[in-house]
């Protein structure tokens, strides 16, 4: 059992649900923390990093 | 033949020029053999960090497919476009076919912004209504003033008769 509603297919336009694994500065949350499978982390966090170059998400909470 | 999903984000000050620059990005693909499958206009939209001095960014989504080789001409001549302040393209295995969710959340932005519009639209209405009911009641009062200045001008009419 899952606390988070993860979709069948991650992408990285869904920035609700990327949302919900990074931190308040920006960082992804280590699956440790959240319990998101190996599979869904490793997912998870290229998609992270597109929607950040994407300006989707911010890298950081410091951006001017 | 390759599927792609492309993401432009365009100058928001030339927003209002998105079909031109739509129309000659589809010239560059079909000039490069490419088909484009689906095209998304997901509209203005707050960027999460400030490129190029932009805050804001007016982002369009293309499903494309077509040759690698001929993929790396259009980047060639998208990297020197000044209009655009950020593009991607992506390598997909299947195009999902469905609206994104990045235009459904405009469209869900934009529904709502309407609603709250129509709000203050009414609220503000209601506030005239209420001023102009306002208005009437201090119309009032000023009757009542009057009559009380009137009844304090009587007043020391009697004093004098006390007095003599």
């Amino acid at each position: 059992m899952s606390k988070y509603n993860l979709p069948k297919k991650f992408d990285y336009k869904n920035v609700n649900v990327l949302k919900q694994f990074i931190t308040e500065t920006g960082k992804i949350i280590p699956a440790r923390v959240t319990g998101v499978s190996a599979h869904n982390q490793r997912k998870l966090t290229r998609y992270i990093k597109i929607a950040r170059f994407l300006a989707l998400i911010p890298y950081t909470d410091m951006h001017n | 033949m390759k599927k792609y999903e492309a993401v432009i984000i365009l100058n928001p000050n030339l927003s209002s020029k998105v079909t031109t620059f739509t129309k000659d990005f589809e010239k560059l693909l079909n000039s490069n053999s490419f088909n484009i499958v689906k095209y998304e206009d997901v509209g203005r939209r707050q960027l999460a960090y400030s490129i190029n001095n932009h805050n804001k960014g007016h982002y369009l989504l293309f499903n494309i497919e077509g040759d690698p080789i001929q993929l790396i001409e259009i980047e060639n001549k998208i990297k020197y476009d000044e209009s655009i302040i950020r593009h991607l393209f992506i390598a997909v295995k299947e195009h999902s076919g469905e609206d994104s969710q990045l235009l459904i959340d405009s469209k869900n932005i934009k529904i709502e912004d309407e609603e709250i519009n129509s709000k203050k639209v009414k609220e503000e209405q209601e506030v005239a209504e209420s001023n102009s009911n306002a208005e009437s009641e201090e119309v009032d009062s000023q009757e009542e003033v009057e009559e009380i200045a009137e009844s304090e001008e009587a007043k020391p009419e009697d004093d004098e008769d006390k007095h003599e």
